[in-house]
């Protein structure tokens, strides 16, 4: 069993809720930890603009480079519903060890401001599923843009889109997110793209 | 969820109530309370149809427990604005109060006290009523007139047909979204204003049908491109001469609906010559309009043609293009489009009848609420010369003050043609000197004034400038109701907590300062023992559920919006064209405003006309200050509101637009620090350059909390700094006329 995420680009307005609800729920403080993330592509010349959002967090990869790389084996990928937890007990912290974080192409591992900060991220609200809640994000959204669980009952419902705007499909991590995705006219140029939180001024 | 389930560490429970935010939406709250403390606050979630927050109040956490906010009464102590502050007693405070009260009284009258509550925690015991039974009981005040956001539509709605206008932001208006095959956005960013969720949902809907979505905006906005957009870049404060070269255009090429404007317009003649240009001799043509907006002139008559010929056209005419020097006449303008096309949809059963039940909320919200007296101020007072028919003689009075206009008016009192001369100014949940145009001549105002006080939650821009803050608590920890406001729910809400600190309700700093002041009959009922008998009252006239199940869920829609239903078709039916089916003079839409033409006021012309404004490219001050300055809502704050939320602050950076074309003649580059300026004020503000706006334009979000720095530049970001302390003839707010330069700056 692999649980995941369901991402409608087209629906994303750029709103954010998935952001705080998150914080909220789990009660992360602003600064450099956030678990969910929007990245925001800007296309195209004036008048002709194109732009799209994308939802980023924690792909609970089958194949996570995190788990495999972190040295004190802080990170499972859980048999149950294949979600990639950490035991931050366990975990050596950015200071000391940080591999998780270079090794996750998509910027999942999250580290707070505190010396000797220890990994910390997307755990699929494993602790609302218990209570038969969906993700705080997922329930949270305003255009019912997001959708999470198994991979197999998402798939049946919303096809096997692999990419969007702005991502990109790495077969060797196999992430476990689909997309409806947004696309553009034509070959826009980028114009700009932002993370938000900017992981480069909230660390 | 059950809604008290047991953690690890006590019993949590769940308290539902409505975030009650000034962006106008009434989104439910299901806050979690543990020992007395909110843990976490959800979304209603109950259905496909819920009504889900946006991340301002899934982030009210943090304002509830804000390191910054004001716990305690405080005094100035230094000069205005020096920042200097000192705790004291809430029994100091209010002993200072009355006595300042009394001194005014007595010296100048009771006109001389000013007060405004703006619509921040809009709920019904805690809000306008309080202060204003209070004040009328000491013996009067001046209150203010017209509103902030909507008055240019407020004048125009009246004027035309009859009535208030229509929302097209409220949860009230999302199911008309639903069947639209064509929306056209005119200065409409729902994502973006975020009044309630519900609109942008029902969009997103709308475009999965195929709906085909325009935006004229001079911004390419978040809900142009979420919604697929078609942009249509236009000129600030031109947007009424492109209305008119759409009728043009509709009129000529005969696509309007004639059977409609036989039965329900006035003055379709006066209008015409207007557009056809028989009265003034300029015919108002897409060439025409498109030397003053920057459309090019196809694009105009193909969205003439677009919006004239599609069944299920929706034209979203939102505010802020109305917030400009004639803003009336872009909501004149506007409604004409509609009502030539057939577009305005006819009341069922007239004027005065057959009310929705919506409707009959909004008249049930003050029933059983406590009583609101006559203002002894306004008694002998005439009606002002711009009156509009759906206020009562009270809100008519020309005793009141324009809300835009406390400035001016705390400067120039009566020798400026003011009822009075105004000494003790009290502003109450209103960031105002932040808010209203040409913040430093609001400093120079409330400097004037011989006393400030401020009741608030923060130590706002404008508490600043306080002679005394009072410290009021949120709406999550206080009971109380509320109704309508463009969602069409009724809600009763529980306290979630205690007050922190010694912060207090409204209603109860009232109570208390009534006492202080002599008044004994202002309030013989607790929060609990009002909600209880409005309940009783209201549960007569609407079918609703007991006090304890109603309080418990925190409310109800009154319908809610149905995400599976379609709209019903608005057909009129044959028999209702002789009924006077519009309160205005004639009974039907006037195109020709009678009303209007009786005003006699060369700026209020009685058809819709394009009238350039000042500050416009063609102002010779447009030499020294050649860019536009447009004002628009900010995602992360409810106007002010918010902006010192940490959670919200990390997703959006307070930056001045501007086009590339416009920025490297100036050398500036992305996130360069930039004076903005003109005769109003200075600024200091990063640069973001951007394709998303119109060449010619920049943006600076309204709602950044004043700052001014030793050299008298504003460090903060606030728009007003740059803006000016008029309105438009009819009495609209008018940011977004302004003219700006902008150069490197210093950091």
């Amino acid at each position: 069993m692999q649980y995941g995420f369901y991402f409608d680009q087209n629906r994303c307005t750029g709103c954010f809720t998935c952001i705080v609800a998150c914080h909220d729920w789990h009660d992360v403080p602003a600064g450099p930890a956030s678990y969910v993330r929007l990245k925001t592509t800007e296309k195209g010349k004036y008048p002709d603009l194109f732009m799209s959002h994308l939802f980023m967090t924690c792909h609970h990869c089958q194949s996570p480079a995190c788990a495999s790389v972190c040295p004190a084996d802080a990170i499972t990928k859980r048999d149950e519903d294949g979600i990639v937890t950490v035991d931050r007990e366990a975990c050596l912290g950015k200071d000391a060890c940080g591999e998780c974080l270079d090794a996750c192409s998509y910027g999942a591992p999250q580290f707070g401001a505190e010396k000797d900060c220890k990994m910390q991220k997307c755990s699929l609200c494993i602790d609302r599923w218990a209570e038969g809640l969906k993700p705080a994000c997922v329930q949270g959204c305003p255009t019912w843009a997001l959708d999470a669980g198994p991979m197999d009952e998402l798939q049946a419902k919303y096809g096997e889109v692999k990419e969007a705007d702005g991502f990109t499909y790495l077969p060797e991590l196999m992430p476990s997110i689909i997309f409806k995705p947004k696309r553009d006219a034509g070959d826009l140029a980028v114009q700009k793209v932002r993370i938000k939180p900017d992981p480069d001024t909230t660390g | 969820m059950p809604e008290n389930h047991t953690s690890e560490t006590g019993e949590e429970k769940v308290v539902r109530t409505v975030c009650a935010s000034h962006c106008g939406g009434t989104c439910q709250m299901k806050v979690h309370v543990k020992d007395g403390k909110i843990t976490r606050i959800e979304s209603d979630d109950e259905s496909e149809n819920a009504h889900r927050m946006c991340f301002r109040g899934r982030a009210y956490r943090q304002r509830v427990y804000a390191p910054d906010r004001l716990l305690h009464p405080v005094k100035r102590i230094g000069p205005r604005g020096s920042r200097e502050f000192t705790r004291i007693s809430w029994d100091e405070a209010l002993d200072t109060i009355a006595d300042k009260l009394k001194m005014v009284k007595e010296t100048y009258g009771n006109a001389a006290i000013l007060h405004f509550c703006s619509m921040c925690d809009p709920h019904v015991l805690h809000h306008v009523n309080s202060f204003h039974r209070l004040l009328c009981l000491f013996g009067g005040y001046t209150a203010p007139w017209g509103t902030i956001s909507n008055e240019g539509d407020n004048f125009a709605s009246a004027m035309t047909t009859g009535g208030r206008p229509t929302t097209h932001e409220g949860g009230s208006q999302a199911q008309a979204y639903l069947n639209a095959k064509l929306i056209i956005m005119w200065s409409f960013n729902p994502v973006t204003t975020l009044q309630g969720t519900t609109v942008s949902r029902s969009l997103i809907q709308a475009k999965e049908a195929g709906a085909k979505f325009y935006s004229v905006d001079p911004r390419y906005t978040d809900s142009a491109a979420a919604f697929d957009a078609k942009w249509i870049p236009i000129r600030p404060c031109t947007d009424a001469a492109v209305f008119l070269a759409m009728a043009n255009v509709i009129i000529k090429e005969n696509l309007h609906d004639q059977e409609y404007i036989d039965a329900y317009t006035f003055g379709y003649d006066s209008y015409k010559d207007h557009v056809l240009g028989s009265d003034d001799g300029i015919e108002k043509t897409p060439e025409w309009a498109a030397e003053i907006s920057g459309i090019p002139a196809d694009n105009i008559a193909d969205l003439a043609r677009a919006y004239a010929t599609t069944e299920g056209a929706y034209l979203a005419t939102n505010l802020a293009a109305g917030r400009t020097a004639f803003g009336e006449q872009y909501h004149r303008a506007a409604l004409s489009i509609q009502a030539i096309t057939g577009n305005i949809p006819i009341p069922k059963g007239g004027a005065g009848g057959g009310a929705s039940q919506f409707q009959e909320l909004i008249r049930m919200s003050r029933l059983g609420t406590p009583e609101r007296p006559k203002n002894p101020v306004e008694a002998d007072m005439p009606l002002r010369w711009n009156k509009l028919p759906y206020r009562g003689p009270s809100v008519n009075s020309s005793a009141r003050v324009n809300v835009n206009l406390f400035s001016d008016a705390l400067l120039k009192g009566k020798a400026g043609g003011y009822a009075a001369d105004y000494k003790f100014l009290w502003l109450s949940n209103t960031n105002y000197l932040n808010q209203l145009g040409e913040a430093n001549k609001a400093v120079e105002a409330f400097n004037e004034a011989e006393f400030v006080l401020v009741t608030e939650q923060f130590m706002t821009a404008t508490a600043q400038y306080a002679d005394i803050v009072l410290p009021v608590c949120t709406f999550l920890e206080r009971n109380d109701l509320r109704t309508g406001f463009g969602s069409g729910a009724i809600e009763f809400l529980g306290k979630a907590i205690e007050p922190l600190g010694e912060s207090k309700s409204q209603l109860d700093i009232c109570s208390e300062l009534a006492l202080k002041l002599g008044i004994t009959d202002y309030n013989d009922k607790t929060d609990e023992e009002w909600l209880r008998h409005i309940h009783a009252l209201w549960s007569e006239k609407v079918d609703m559920p007991d006090y304890d199940t109603l309080l418990a869920r925190g409310g109800m829609y009154f319908p809610p919006v149905d995400y599976s239903a379609s709209e019903p078709a608005k057909t009129p039916e044959p028999e209702e064209k002789e009924r006077k089916l519009f309160p205005t003079p004639s009974g039907k839409i006037e195109l020709f405003s009678q009303l209007v033409d009786g005003m006699n006021h060369p700026k209020i012309p009685p058809v819709p006309t394009y009238i350039e404004t000042w500050e416009s490219l063609n102002d010779p001050l447009a030499e020294k200050y050649p860019l536009q300055l447009t004002t628009p809502h900010f995602k992360r704050r409810a106007h002010s509101q918010f902006d010192n939320l940490p959670w919200l602050q990390e997703l959006q950076t307070q930056l001045v637009s501007i086009n590339p074309v416009d920025a490297e003649p100036r050398n500036i580059k992305e996130g360069d620090m930039v004076k903005v300026f003109n005769d109003s004020g200075k600024m200091l503000i990063p640069a973001n350059i951007t394709e998303r706006i119109m060449p010619g334009v920049v943006a600076v979000p309204q709602g950044a909390w004043f700052d001014l720095d030793e050299n008298g530049v504003d460090r903060g970001g606030c728009s007003n700094t740059l803006t000016r302390n008029v309105t438009s003839p009819a009495g609209a707010f008018s940011p977004n006329t302004a003219l700006v330069q902008i150069e490197k700056g210093k950091g």
